[in-house]
């Protein structure tokens, strides 16, 4: 019963570890898994990354950013490390807007995961075809991030309510 | 200006070198370390490649766990979608039946006429996919990614699987062998970008590549003679030119689709592939 009490404390405290985690194992892209909707994918990783290192990223190390996008790498079969620094520079990227944001605002941290977004995946384009001879599908990867910036509000509010009302309770 | 500038710096230097208790290792760190991962993946040492063997089979293990609620709502709407189709597919059903029964005869015909033509080809068989040659493995992820077209299977070299040797679903060629494991082993599908096979189209002896596009129902003949026009219901066969796949390996077919457009689809499907065999490539000699 204490075990189960620990693991349900361990679960509620790094929910943003145990998710960005489980989409690099299962390969998540949001609504991929209904064919009717697939063409609305979006990449949670990178909205986690992006909103908890933004607004709590004492819950969120840089440590598990990097081996989530190693476990990446490996699932989806691209060169290793090419998604540890891509996220890593979504994550240092976000860190230099909070040093230098003084009031915190929803619109204007969506507007700025415009760029935030493009240096990531500059970095994922350039790394991978430097590094590999793969091609890329330019349109869905385009779509995809177009999708992870328009579906950012929902998960902002999501887990801003998780946050500050469920594990405050 | 200099106060802007020194500002930038701060926020930079900020950004990159701080730690806190949460945050046990800078980014400055973790970057410099992805780099390292990068360059050291890229000239492929002997260790490197073993390590990274080890850590594919941990991954891929726990990557199955993992995917199993994504593959039960996929498997939901799956049969959401053929249960509400079901009372329209059994009207036709029936009708094709009445068909069926009365091409019934006729078809027996043209099986044994294919059988005997076949043997006298010396083509064989597609159905000995069962020899010694072939390792029947199960597909463990399906990666229907933006990324990578590919299958992941389960197994690897201690099954003899390894790189460069073709896989077949159904007897239909599906793909090859990209990457292998001891105990597990990608294959990268007919349907991804990557894919380059060389082809001959049926009643012709025109040779091409035939690419992935990414779409099962969409492939692309690369290196056609500027002439040549291409019709619909033509069998696209492996020509055997690449030195490791057989040739007359039926492999895709053109289609008129709905706006009256050519198009090439796969015979196999990769997405609906749950066991495949692994040969070297020439069971069909």
């Amino acid at each position: 019963m204490r075990l189960l009490k620990i693991l349900k404390e361990l679960l509620s405290n790094n929910l943003a570890v145990f998710i960005l985690y489980f989409t690099s194992f299962s390969t998540y892209e949001g609504l991929r898994e209904i064919q009717d909707i697939i063409v609305f994918s979006f990449n949670l990783q990178m909205i986690i990354i992006y909103f908890y290192i933004l607004k709590f990223p004492d819950h969120l190390g840089n440590g598990h950013i990097f081996l989530a996008g190693v476990i990446n790498d490996v699932v989806i079969g691209t060169p290793l490390g090419v998604s540890s620094l891509s996220f890593l520079v979504l994550s240092f990227f976000t860190s230099y807007i909070r040093s230098a944001t003084l009031r915190s605002k929803m619109s204007a941290e969506w507007i700025t995961f415009i760029p935030a977004l493009f240096f990531s995946n500059l970095t994922y384009f350039i790394i991978v075809n430097e590094f590999s001879h793969l091609s890329f599908y330019y349109i869905e990867l385009l779509r995809n991030t177009f999708f992870t910036f328009l579906f950012f509000p929902i998960f902002y509010y999501l887990f801003d309510f998780y946050q500050t009302k469920v594990l405050k309770k | 200006m200099s106060d802007h500038r020194d500002d930038f710096i701060i926020a930079l230097r900020y950004a990159l070198l701080k730690k806190s208790a949460k945050q046990k290792f800078s980014l400055f760190f973790l970057i410099s370390f992805s780099i390292l991962t990068i360059t050291l993946d890229k000239i492929s040492l002997p260790l490197i490649i073993s390590s990274r063997a080890v850590l594919n089979d941990f991954v891929y293990q726990v990557s199955l766990v993992a995917s199993t609620p994504g593959k039960f709502i996929s498997y939901l709407n799956k049969e959401k979608t053929k249960h509400l189709n079901i009372v329209n597919k059994n009207k036709i059903l029936k009708n094709e039946i009445e068909t069926l029964k009365s091409n019934r005869y006729n078809n027996i015909f043209l099986k044994t006429e294919n059988t005997n033509l076949k043997q006298a080809l010396k083509l064989g068989n597609a159905q000995n996919m069962g020899d010694e040659s072939s390792v029947r493995a199960r597909v463990i992820l399906d990666q229907n990614s933006p990324y990578l077209k590919s299958l992941s299977i389960n197994k690897g070299t201690k099954n003899g699987i390894v790189k460069g040797m073709t896989v077949f679903s159904k007897n239909y060629l599906i793909g090859t062998i990209v990457e292998s494991n001891y105990l597990t082993s990608r294959v990268l599908l007919i349907t991804d970008l990557n894919s380059k096979i060389p082809v001959i189209i049926q009643e012709t002896d025109v040779n091409a590549i035939l690419a992935g596009t990414g779409k099962n129902r969409n492939l692309n003949l690369e290196y056609l003679p500027d002439e040549f026009k291409l019709e619909s219901n033509k069998i696209i066969y492996t020509s055997g030119k690449d030195g490791f796949l057989a040739p007359g390996l039926p492999i895709a077919e053109t289609y008129l689709n709905k706006k009256n457009t050519i198009r090439i689809k796969s015979l196999a499907d990769p997405q609906q592939a749950s066991i495949v065999h692994v040969t070297k490539g020439n069971f069909n000699r």
